[in-house]
């Protein structure tokens, strides 16, 4: 984890001679002790070319649009209630009222649309929706952990444990190297065919 | 990781870009760990709270510790203080110490899936969802899964290549297996000797409870030289072309622990098993058919250097 620098000036280290009975390994000769980014070169294919969608990718860019959808149904409960309950509560009504109603539902809406389409992102590969969603995550844990040890909010069945419980899931999905080393590798292919049809 | 380009040795030393992606991902990477401590904790807190709900709710704790917490932090702290060259021992998917490495070969891909199908092992699945879920629904129905995927195992900071298995008659929780990883072109085993693939085998037992990780896992058999002995002997028996050799007290004998805590002992001895006589054909008796993958039905995903298609 630490140490990335090559430990070894080059493969071919002539250092003591080769095993006695194991003629023409001078030349191959390789330390025992090498950091994994020496090995990258050689082992590339071994190492960075996951085929297939890992399943926390799946799961992690699943959980994602799940919840945007949940967003968008919250929208639409939201809308059905509004004039019935929230109106009243809010002691707004007439324009007001719709015109407050309309600004949530294009703020939030638009939201849950984002939040969708960087799902389907990470579904896809994309390793910049991976790290935006990862971002805002660990803002909404910080948020959550901050009024707990500080404000001394409790969090229960009842209030926030289900969404805390299902944000961290999603983090430690995206955040696993699996789904790391496959998003950096699409990435990696997709910059390569896009040098190759540039030139 | 995405070095294509190879490095002349006389031009300059790469370029070390501390690239702000992979310093947020390390970030990442352990707050999800603390995260993920923080949330078993409110987990078991709010199943002491409620009531008999609490159990199913204690499970979800448990299963939050044991599976994702508890891994997670292991691979932070595993990646500080395990080392990460060679000690005869490969590491689990948590970066923990797991089954030792008992055999090495010489030979071709080609060569290797084809003396052990010849041997009556099986090739395992790939870990993927559908072959987990196979697993789940084969446990539910009972029936037998001979390909059934093995976990992981890291050499060389990578998975294995491939394993291969074979089922004990009735009993779904025992099961001969064996990981192969081919090494890295030009890499000496301790001691001098090159041999083209490792390969660490151990009989699973039983599935239990570790205490060690509080995962459920298989149990292995804690002498694992009577499974060495018996990989070695079915691929000596089924193939005359192949040669052994062993290397006396490679690991002087040791007595451990693999990464679900189970006893490990053994003698050291690291037999090398010489496949590159092996024919690819079928049949010994016939002569070399034209096609050069015969009996490997598998993709072949890390081509090794091949040099057998020229007959």
């Amino acid at each position: 984890m630490t140490s990335t620098e090559p430990m070894q000036p080059a493969p071919r280290t002539s250092g003591a001679p080769g095993a006695p009975g194991a003629p023409g390994t001078e030349n191959l000769k390789r330390a025992s002790f090498e950091s994994l980014t020496s090995l990258t070169g050689v082992e590339r294919d071994d190492l960075a070319a996951p085929r297939r969608r890992p399943a926390t990718t799946t799961l992690g860019a699943l959980f994602v649009m799940v919840r945007a959808i949940f967003g968008l149904l919250w929208l639409l409960l939201l809308a059905l209630v509004w004039d019935a309950e929230v109106a009243p509560a809010l002691a707004i009504d007439g324009d007001v009222s719709h015109l407050t109603l309309i600004a949530i539902i294009v703020v939030l809406g638009l939201a849950d649309l984002a939040l969708f389409w960087l799902g389907a992102l990470i579904w896809r590969g994309s390793n910049f929706a991976r790290v935006i969603v990862m971002i805002g995550l660990t803002l909404s844990i910080l948020t959550a952990a901050s009024s707990y040890f500080t404000l001394g909010e409790k969090i229960t069945m009842e209030s926030t444990l289900f969404t805390l419980t299902l944000d961290i899931l999603v983090l430690l999905a995206l955040s696993s190297s699996d789904a790391r080393n496959w998003s950096r590798f699409r990435g990696a292919e997709r910059r390569e065919r896009a040098a190759q049809s540039r030139g | 990781m995405t070095s294509t380009e190879i490095v002349e040795p006389s031009s300059a030393p790469p370029r070390r870009r501390v690239s702000l992606l992979a310093v947020l991902d390390k970030f990442f990477f352990i707050f999800a760990g603390v995260a993920a401590v923080w949330l078993a904790w409110l987990l078991l807190n709010e199943s002491l709270a409620i009531g008999w709900w609490g159990i199913p709710l204690f499970i979800v704790f448990w299963g939050m510790l044991a599976y994702l917490a508890l891994p997670r932090l292991h691979r932070v702290l595993t990646a500080i203080y395990v080392p990460d060259y060679f000690i005869g021992r490969t590491r689990t998917s948590d970066g923990l110490l797991g089954d030792p490495i008992n055999l090495g070969l010489h030979g071709s891909e080609e060569q290797l899936t084809t003396a052990m199908t010849r041997a009556g092992w099986t090739r395992a699945d790939p870990v993927t969802l559908s072959t987990s879920w196979r697993i789940v629904t084969s446990t539910i129905t009972r029936k037998s899964y001979d390909e059934a995927p093995v976990s992981p195992l890291f050499l060389f900071g990578r998975m294995q290549n491939f394993a291969y298995q074979m089922e004990v008659e009735g009993n779904p929780a025992k099961r001969h297996h064996v990981r192969f990883w081919r090494t890295p072109d030009g890499w000496l085993l301790p001691g001098g000797e090159r041999v083209d693939w490792l390969a660490a085998g151990t009989f699973d037992r039983a599935v239990g409870f570790s205490l060690f990780t509080m995962q459920i896992t298989h149990k292995i058999e804690a002498n694992i030289d009577i499974e060495r002995d018996f990989i070695v002997s079915s691929v000596m028996d089924a193939d005359l072309a192949v040669r052994l050799r062993v290397l006396e007290d490679f690991s002087t004998g040791y007595h451990s622990r693999n990464g679900g805590g189970d006893t490990i002992h053994t003698d050291g001895d690291l037999p090398i098993l010489d496949l590159r006589a092996v024919s690819l054909d079928g049949d010994e008796n016939t002569p070399a058919p034209v096609s050069a993958g015969g009996g490997a039905p598998f993709p072949v995903d890390s081509a090794p250097e091949v040099s057998h298609d020229e007959h």
